[in-house]
């Protein structure tokens, strides 16, 4: 994933479709209200890109449905009209998962943010898909409940999006990622039919099918309604921050403290650049050393103090220099706001850089990042690590100067390099980001055309003409019904129904 | 009919490249529900290998035949465990645990099977073999097949590897039971008080609940919640039913009461995971009436009951459920009529 800083342009990848005739955008106006369909230039150009803001492309019409009738209504005309469908939460996404297609229906879910019911007895949520990470669990906390996963982006992503991408964040090594607590979702199909898959009953009869479209990157339907699992809080949290002379002291300690037995609710690591970038962005007080760990124990009060007071023992051992623990809540807030706000505040010391988010097994972690330390120097490029410790997911941020086209060329192939070294280490090209636009390429390298063509099976039993998303994922395009092999055209794309993205 | 043991996934891909018969996968046979005849049954039994455990990593890989008490023995070696407590641990094979969604009262914390498989490898209905998911805990690339396969009880591949999330084993347990207990009051006192059980089963025998909760962890923190149960009684660990087929159901955890009247004609044992609301009856009665009168009674609070391959009215993704079943085994020849598809 590529992060502009302002002012750097020049490589960006733009795609225009055409424009869409009137009367079509009329239909659309027609579905949602003339006030949530847009289709002006100046209009398009927000939706452009995500997260991933250097790949862009235009849709052809943006259309902001408030209900999942207006979603089903738009799906038909999409498909009516012969268009590809792409669904859009708040366009925090690192892998283009919510970029155009050129002309394409962009549907934002933004305006689906209610809150439809909540059932503390029986532990869940129903929500609407455009309702903000942070606001569930703003909306519950008061009666002593939360929502588990957390990703850095919390406060403006959306929970459909979540949904897309299966988003995991620092807490997930002891409670999972969105997967885990979805309970049940409803999802408009391709034909515009709406089905509820899963539900606050666990295990109804038939396949895990919500389990399959939580992580499914808008490829399969477009949710409009999602029931959480959500979660008592724990008594307590125990934070520490420790520093050490560098990442293979730090990579030690995590390993120390896994191998005790203890399950932190989370553990992350930051290198010497990306101290530094957090430093600079939020006035932490950190020293400037080689690494730091930044840990949260939870759950019974006294377990915790236990095994907060274990896992500094094991820190000390390890080689830590000093450990750090926050006197009030405001300053463990801090704590996590210096590493939450460390991808940004990079930007505050490289003028372009790119976010790997490969996953390595985590008693490899000092090895790998030696390697990535390797290549750095080999590609002479500054190399900042801020990641999930505990789960051995990888944050490397590859810092360039996008004026120069050489040295952005060799940024983008170092990058790729470093998820290469992911695999020889049986890891996986992404943990939490995606695949989306950005890493499908790299998907042949992870799986076999055999494995590419079984998940194609279910893309194609969800949406058999591959409206939704079409060429995201998946290096190859493929229709349903083609056989692997050497491409022959789909009837279907002959008569113009579909194509190929 | 014939059974064969193949002795590697090689040979079981071979088997079902061959096509044009029907199939069957067995494991341990602790959940196989009965069906029309097949032509083919396929055994685990020699697909025993741990393949790969990292302690460090606490990831294990196993082959589909690899029993979970011989997997728990391996990996006790290195104070670790799969988080998973489904009944007849001895025979139960994992392929056949993930293709049943067999679990026990360890669910209340850690999850079922889809919380705790990483990765998985299948031979598919044409003999193709495909994997996804990954051997780190944590991965995003394409589509969760390892979730598909669960629960998906034989009918959409051959499980032939699988890839687990395992824990360390605790260093202490506490077992407290609440004879005459309800167990919607316990969940929400241990709410409450902020505790954190691992397991938390009711059991019924006609006349009201017992409910049981198992502390395990650090001694500080097992002790601790303990000490906040003052009133209650330390016991073992319930005996599981006697090993037969069992009734599966589900309905909201507030339903317990509903449940267990819903349930009563079937003159059962009933366990329930109060904080899941999931249940099993040990068959005492054989009565279909008595199940029907029982399904309808759960279907009507919007539970589910499902016995002997029978799953009850179809739900309303019965085509989605059906087009996935078609694309991954279009000639419909495995495990037929063993699932709602």
């Amino acid at each position: 994933m590529k992060q502009e800083t302002p002012g750097a342009t020049h490589l960006e990848l733009k795609q225009q479709g055409q424009p869409l005739p009137d009367p079509l955008i009329k239909r659309f106006a027609a579905a949602v209200g003339a006030a949530y369909c847009y289709s002006r230039p100046e209009q398009l150009r927000t939706y452009e890109s995500d997260g991933l803001a250097s790949f862009r492309a235009t849709p052809g019409v943006v259309v902001l449905p408030a209900s999942t009738e207006e979603v089903v209504a738009c799906v038909k005309l999409a498909r009516e009209a012969g268009l590809p469908i792409v669904a859009r939460g708040s366009g925090t996404g690192l892998s283009g998962g919510a970029l155009p297609i050129p002309g394409c229906v962009l549907i934002g879910l933004s305006r689906m943010r209610k809150i439809l019911e909540v059932d503390y007895d029986n532990a869940f949520m129903r929500v609407q898909p455009g309702v903000i990470n942070l606001d569930v669990s703003k909306h519950i906390g008061p009666q002593g409940w939360y929502y588990a996963p957390d990703p850095s982006s919390q406060s403006v992503c959306t929970i459909g999006g979540n949904v897309a991408e299966n988003s995991g964040g620092a807490h997930c090594l002891k409670y999972g990622f969105t997967v885990n607590h979805t309970l049940g979702v409803r999802v408009v199909l391709h034909d515009g039919s709406v089905v509820d898959l899963g539900g606050a009953v666990a295990d109804t009869p038939g396949y895990d099918l919500a389990g399959v479209v939580v992580g499914s990157e808008g490829l399969l339907g477009i949710v409009t309604e999602v029931v959480l699992r959500i979660l008592r809080k724990p008594e307590a949290t125990r934070t520490f921050f420790a520093t050490f002379p560098s990442t293979t002291e730090a990579g030690n300690a995590v390993s120390a403290i896994i191998a005790s037995g203890i399950v932190p609710a989370a553990i992350e690591m930051m290198d010497t650049l990306a101290i530094v970038a957090a430093k600079a962005a939020t006035g932490v007080d950190w020293p400037e050393v080689g690494a730091a760990l930044l840990m949260d124990v939870d759950g019974v009060a006294q377990e915790c103090e236990h095994t907060s007071a274990v896992a500094v023992e094991l820190a000390r051992k390890a080689g830590a220099l000093e450990v750090r623990v926050p006197r009030d809540a405001a300053e463990r807030e801090l704590m996590w706001k210096g590493r939450k706000s460390a991808f940004a505040a990079v930007g505050r010391i490289a003028r372009n850089y790119l976010v790997q988010d490969g996953v390595i097994p985590r008693s490899k972690i000092a090895q790998v990042l030696q390697e990535i330390a390797g290549l750095g120097q080999r590609y002479g490029l500054r190399v900042a690590n801020v990641f999930h410790a505990g789960d051995g997911n990888l944050h490397p941020l590859v810092l360039f100067d996008g004026r120069d086209p050489e040295e952005e060329r060799k940024a983008e192939e170092m990058s790729g390099e470093i998820l290469r070294i992911c695999l020889r280490h049986g890891g996986s090209i992404t943990g939490e980001h995606g695949v989306g636009a950005d890493k499908a390429a790299y998907m042949p390298e992870m799986f076999s055309a055999q494995d590419l063509d079984t998940m194609q099976l279910v893309r194609c039993a969800f949406d058999p003409a591959g409206t939704f998303n079409p060429g995201k994922m998946f290096p190859t395009p493929r229709l349903c019904g083609d056989k692997p092999g050497l491409y022959r055209p789909h009837p279907s794309e002959v008569s113009g129904e579909a194509w190929r993205a | 009919m014939a059974r064969v043991t193949p002795g590697s996934i090689e040979e079981a891909q071979a088997l079902l490249a061959e096509g044009g018969r029907r199939v069957l996968f067995v494991g341990g046979g602790t959940a196989l529900p009965p069906g029309p005849p097949v032509d083919l049954e396929i055994s685990s039994e020699k697909l025993d290998r741990v393949i790969e455990y990292e302690p460090a990593d606490q990831v294990v890989i196993v082959e589909c035949g690899v029993t979970l008490a011989r997997l728990q023995r391996e990996l006790a070696k290195h104070g670790q465990r799969l988080a998973l407590d489904p009944p007849q641990p001895d025979k139960a094979t994992l392929g056949g645990i993930v293709a049943a969604n067999s679990f026990g009262p360890l669910r209340t914390r850690f999850g079922s099977v889809r919380d705790l498989i990483i990765g998985v490898s299948v031979v598919r209905a044409d003999g193709t073999r495909a994997k996804g998911g990954g051997k780190v805990v944590k991965t995003v690339a394409g589509f969760d097949l390892p979730k598909l396969m669960c629960g998906s009880w034989g009918t959409l591949a051959f499980i032939a590897t699988v890839t687990f999330r395992v824990h360390p084993l605790p260093e202490e347990a506490v077992t407290l039971c609440a004879r005459g207990g309800d167990p919607l009051e316990l969940v929400r006192r241990v709410r409450a008080q902020q505790l954190e059980p691992a397991a938390m089963l009711a059991i019924s025998q006609g006349k009201g609940w017992d409910v049981y909760l198992r502390f395990e962890g650090f001694a500080a923190g097992v002790r601790a919640q303990r000490d906040k149960l003052r009133d209650l009684e330390e016991s073992a660990w319930p005996e599981p039913a006697p090993a037969g087929a069992r009734v599966r159901f589900g309905a909201l955890p507030t339903h317990a009461a509903q449940v267990a009247k819903a349930l009563a004609p079937l003159g059962a044992r009933l366990e329930w995971l109060p904080t899941l609301g999931l249940g099993f009856a040990s068959r005492a009665t054989a009565d279909p009436a008595a199940l029907q009168g029982a399904r309808r009674e759960l279907a009507a609070l919007g539970g589910w009951l499902a016995a002997d391959g029978d799953w009850g009215p179809a739900p309303g993704s019965l085509g989605l459920q059906r087009s996935v079943k078609q694309r991954l085994d279009p000639a419909g020849v495995l495990a037929p009529g063993r699932f709602l598809v």
